[in-house]
């Protein structure tokens, strides 16, 4: 039975044009000559110059750097849990549970705010290094449940296969699970990057005084005002956001966790 | 079940992980709310509710009504627009399905600071509504840095956080429930409301309950797109750290969003393995 319902549809397609419309607006805007005024007519000339200036470099740099190193992380630690836990995940007692969940549950706001005091306690210097583990740690939960959604797709013959032929557990991992999952493993690790290089809260509150990555990079910039270097810093960062999302989309197996997220 | 045996230490790494980077500052959190400022600043290590207490001060209650209140609507509002978003993407069939799903997820995978500032450029005071209205000879409208523009900024971002629940609940139903009724001679309207709606209640609450506690909580929001001069929960709390350096009040609000939070995640719980039991008392039965 095909849907027709011409009010829900029109709802549909209204909230759809609604919610893009801020951002295709962003992306028009950094081609305008004169950013507060839309009938200035069109140029490239923002974007040349961005691209000479370290003020779009520098934080590009760092957002890239952050991201490689803490979705590296997540998915070794994600995936070490999942390898571990993933045939008793779900007679897990409900606090192992709960605390799996908990870095995706709990605002962003929270988690940021948790680990600032968690830092400032343990005296670690507040820069490159925190802001790394604490996109870690919120992201290898996500990689987590990726990953044991890959591995409880695995025969499991296979492994038992592997362990009559006398292999020990440790070679069964590395030459029979691992080479399995490494499909999820990308994908995981795309996630985790992805997450990272948005993030602002968590950057916002563990990075101090002296890092700048493209989204703090972008807030700074708006506390300021609308300016040229502004719309063309955001048009940069809505192409590589949206090559992200495409890149993760077009995996079939991380499409749920697009939806969960 | 040897084969579960693989590696079972290296989970430890994993939990360890979430110990030490979770519940560890969560737990510095916790404690921290219990805990007393002087005067001067410093923080006093001694055990008392005095921080919970000074939440229900008149100059803190003021603040919690109106987020109470501007939350509200927004999530109301949200569950206006995603109800019809959520049953179109429950009903329809084939690759609409899938490419709707997607063209409501990409806004939301790009940057959080740029779909704030996107509403910025529309709102604001030379944004293109006021260019418009300016062109056409209307009074400019002010939105941004007003309770609008936190209620604008709020409804935008958390929209598809309540098109999931929702849809995931209509997702679930019989879809022989919906023919059976009309089979009975129930109206469109009479099956929406009287078969649909019944079976979808706690699922839209839950949603719209991990919705609202987060939202009160916010802290970009209303402070980009906020005034200065409108209070706001998470603001105020974030505020306690950084300005006020009041780190345990600021951890005692911290700590109410989080309980909110587990309370809910606790509600959920208790009403899946309860609707879990009568599918299977039902399946027993038949």
């Amino acid at each position: 039975m095909r849907f027709r319902n011409p009010l829900v549809t029109f709802m549909f397609w209204t909230a759809i044009c609604l919610l893009y419309l801020p951002l295709i607006y962003l992306v028009f805007q950094a081609f305008l000559e004169n950013p507060n005024d839309w009938r200035g007519g069109f140029t490239l000339r923002w974007l040349i110059k961005l691209f000479d200036s370290p003020a779009l470099w520098e934080p590009l740099l760092n957002s890239v750097e952050i991201g490689v190193l803490s979705a590296t992380l997540a998915v070794s630690l994600g995936t070490l849990g999942a390898v571990g836990l993933s045939n008793i995940s779900s007679f897990l007692p409900p606090l192992i549970q709960t605390l799996i969940l908990l870095p995706i549950l709990v605002p962003e706001v929270i988690t940021g705010l948790s680990l600032l005091l968690f830092f400032l306690l343990c005296r670690f210097d507040l820069g490159f290094l925190t802001v790394v583990v604490a996109h870690a740690s919120f992201s290898a939960s996500f990689v987590y449940f990726i990953m044991v959604e890959q591995l409880r797709k695995l025969d499991p013959q296979m492994n038992e296969a592997a362990q009559d032929l006398g292999a020990k557990p440790t070679e069964v991992f590395w030459k029979v699970t691992l080479p399995n999952i490494i499909p999820g493993l990308m994908g995981g690790w795309l996630l985790a990057f992805t997450l990272s290089f948005d993030d602002f809260l968590i950057s916002f509150f563990t990075s101090g005084a002296g890092l700048t990555t493209l989204p703090l990079k972008i807030y700074s910039l708006m506390r300021i005002g609308v300016s040229p270097e502004l719309n063309g810093l955001s048009f940069v960062m809505v192409c590589i956001s949206t090559c992200l999302v495409l890149m993760l989309v077009s995996k079939e197996q991380s499409r749920k966790w697009v939806l969960k997220g | 079940m040897k084969q579960t045996q693989i590696l079972p230490s290296s989970a430890w790494a994993f939990l360890i992980w979430l110990i030490v980077m979770t519940l560890v500052p969560f737990s510095i959190i916790l404690g921290m709310s219990f805990l007393e400022r002087t005067e001067l600043g410093t923080i006093l290590f001694s055990f008392s509710f005095k921080n919970y207490q000074q939440l229900f001060d008149w100059v803190y209650l003021k603040v919690l009504l109106k987020t109470v209140w501007l939350a509200l609507m927004a999530t109301l509002s949200c569950l206006a627009v995603g109800f019809p978003v959520a049953y179109y993407l429950a009903r329809v069939q084939g690759p609409m399905k899938s490419l709707g799903l997607i063209l409501l997820f990409i806004p939301f995978w790009t940057n959080f600071i740029l779909r704030i500032y996107g509403i910025v450029s529309l709102f604001g005071s030379n944004g293109i509504l006021n260019q418009l209205l300016s062109a056409v000879g209307l009074p400019k409208a002010s939105i941004l840095y007003t309770r609008w523009g936190v209620y604008v900024g709020l409804v935008y971002n958390y929209l598809p956080f309540l098109v999931v629940p929702i849809y995931s609940s209509l997702e679930k139903l019989d879809p022989f429930l919906r023919e059976a009724a009309a089979d009975l001679g129930a109206a469109r309207f009479q099956t929406f409301r009287k078969v649909i709606l019944p079976n979808i209640k706690e699922g839209v609450f839950i949603g719209s309950l991990f919705v609202f506690i987060p939202m009160l909580g916010e802290y970009v929001i209303p402070d980009l797109l906020g005034g200065a001069k409108e209070a706001f929960l998470g603001k105020v709390m974030v505020e306690q750290f950084f300005i006020l350096q009041d780190w345990p009040l600021g951890s005692a609000i911290a700590t109410m969003l989080s309980v909110l939070l587990l309370g809910a995640l606790w509600l959920q719980n208790r009403w899946a393995s309860k609707n879990q039991n009568g599918a299977k008392e039902v399946s027993s039965a038949v």
